[in-house]
């Protein structure tokens, strides 16, 4: 009876900007742990002033803000905690972390397919040129490509110019100041495409909450994981 | 308004080292704690606190072919600056008088203009650096920008005793340091104007007796390719991109709602 009262913690304002999580009572799975959605948003922040103070050395116009050094500081701190939180993650975790990586790498017939039918799955709506995709769509692992390879490329560059800036020579540091903005570019661009798949895109909307509370529902898994969510429903024995 | 330069005449210096003194001095730059080498050449090195210093070079080991010479060291002011073009918030920037000043207020201690820079020029460590973050502002010649905008000439080539040192508009200089060197040209067959061609024209010109590279002199300087590449080519397609990105994705907001919408209720 109790039951038929509850309603759902509603924030309706959040609501409208990130469309509604899977209903109260609506079948859901289990899509991000925990320790991967707190690595999610750590690195997010982290990426934000990442960007901004990134950004604003970018833009002669904004070089006031660079100005005493300040942001170049708060840059060094965010490059530590998004490079520390991965590690630890790495060696807390590192059954899933490996297995995470893994899945960047793992690219079939289907993928191919999905290239195929996307411009009209996500511009039109049609739906029965999209082959079925496991946990990660192709379009997701080639995002997570992105971040693997440019965040590797990131580290390894700023690495260079800020703790080796006196050993290698002063070309190398013009190249590697050079590939920083290559990396950066790459992830500005991805990061777009992701923020507004992952909240506006009307196919999508609502998936944004599934990095939140770690849940979708069983349709939604369905209709765009549908490897995936063979494999899960036939691991519960449903 | 007529750019303007400074002639040196390496054939007329002997060293004295008097405008390393004048440029401390005018400047207010502390002195440096040196250790004997050998040399008269010192302080060893350009830093932030010696936008100016002389360059000792030893030729021959006999007394028939030995050559000492001396060379000016500091900023050349460059018309194509290296500097200048990868100082990401302008603090670099040309002055109208042609030479390349700065605003140290907006110098971020990024130290990418110590590594651009053909001539191994700018150097950090000026302004201190704050406590927590550490930041240390270029450093490096200003042209007496002080004191040539009030009809001065710069404190090095007040000071030179020889007339090593000249100031004036850059085309003016031109045409006597060219005179100079043909007259050179007798004795000294690979007399050599520098920093005429240099860089699309330095506003530092040198007279040499011999090859640039005998004085120490980059032959052929060049801005490094990496730093044209990046801030030439790289930057405006990374402004392209994230447009096209943003555009794209505009664009699919505008017709997606609406076909996926209509699909969704027709279930």
């Amino acid at each position: 009876m109790e039951t038929v009262e509850r309603k759902p913690k509603s924030t309706p304002i959040l609501h409208y900007i990130f469309g509604a999580p899977p209903a109260p009572g609506e079948d859901v799975v289990e899509r991000y742990s925990r320790p991967v959605r707190i690595l999610h948003w750590v690195n997010a922040v982290a990426w934000i002033v990442l960007f901004i103070t990134g950004l604003i050395f970018f833009v002669p116009q904004f070089g006031g803000g660079a100005v005493g050094g300040w942001s170049g500081l708060f840059h060094r701190i965010a490059a530590v905690v998004m490079v520390g939180w991965a590690a630890l993650y790495f060696v807390t975790s590192p059954r899933s972390a490996l297995s995470g990586v893994r899945e960047a790498f793992k690219w079939g017939r289907d993928d191919i397919g999905w290239m195929q039918a996307a411009p009209s799955y996500y511009m039109l709506g049609g739906e029965d040129t999209m082959p079925p995709q496991g946990h990660m769509n192709t379009g997701q692992k080639l995002w997570w490509l992105t971040v693997l390879g440019a965040g590797s490329l990131m580290i390894l560059t700023g690495a260079l110019m800020w703790f080796f800036k006196n050993i290698i020579s002063s070309g190398a540091f013009m190249w590697s100041a050079f590939f920083h903005d290559v990396g950066f570019i790459a992830l500005l661009t991805f990061a777009l495409v992701h923020v507004y798949l992952s909240v506006f895109h009307p196919r999508m909307r609502g998936i944004f909450w599934s990095m939140w509370g770690g849940e979708i529902s069983t349709k939604y898994a369905e209709s765009h994981h549908k490897k995936w969510y063979d494999e899960v429903s036939k691991g519960e024995g449903s | 308004m007529a750019e303007k330069a400074i002639l040196y005449d390496a054939t007329k210096c002997t060293a004295c080292r008097g405008c390393q003194v004048a440029c401390k001095q005018w400047n207010d730059l502390p002195g440096e704690l040196t250790t004997n080498r050998g040399t008269y050449e010192n302080p060893p090195d350009l830093s932030a606190n010696t936008w100016l210093k002389m360059r000792f070079t030893e030729i021959g080991d006999t007394p028939d072919n030995f050559r000492w010479l001396f060379a000016r060291r500091a900023c050349m002011h460059c018309t194509d600056a290296a500097c200048v073009e990868v100082c990401p918030t302008n603090a670099l920037y040309h002055h109208e008088l042609g030479f390349v000043a700065y605003k140290r207020e907006l110098c971020s201690g990024c130290g990418y203009c110590v590594e651009a820079c053909p001539f191994d020029v700018p150097r950090s460590g000026g302004g201190g650096g704050g406590a927590v973050h550490g930041v240390r502002t270029m450093s490096k010649c200003i042209f007496c920008e002080d004191r040539i905008t009030n009809g001065e000439e710069p404190a090095c080539v007040k000071t030179c005793p020889t007339g090593a040192l000249t100031y004036g508009d850059r085309s003016d200089l031109l045409a006597e340091g060219q005179a100079r060197v043909a007259s050179l040209k007798s004795t000294y067959p690979n007399a050599y104007l520098y920093g005429e061609k240099e860089l699309n024209g330095l506003h530092v010109l040198y007279v040499l007796d011999d090859t640039p590279d005998v004085y120490g002199l980059p032959v052929n300087p060049q801005i490094p390719v990496a730093a044209t590449v990046w801030q030439d080519v790289l930057q405006p397609i990374g402004w392209g991109l994230a447009g096209l990105a943003a555009l794209g994705l505009g664009l699919n907001y505008v017709v997606a709602r609406r076909k996926i919408k209509i699909n969704s209720e027709e279930e």
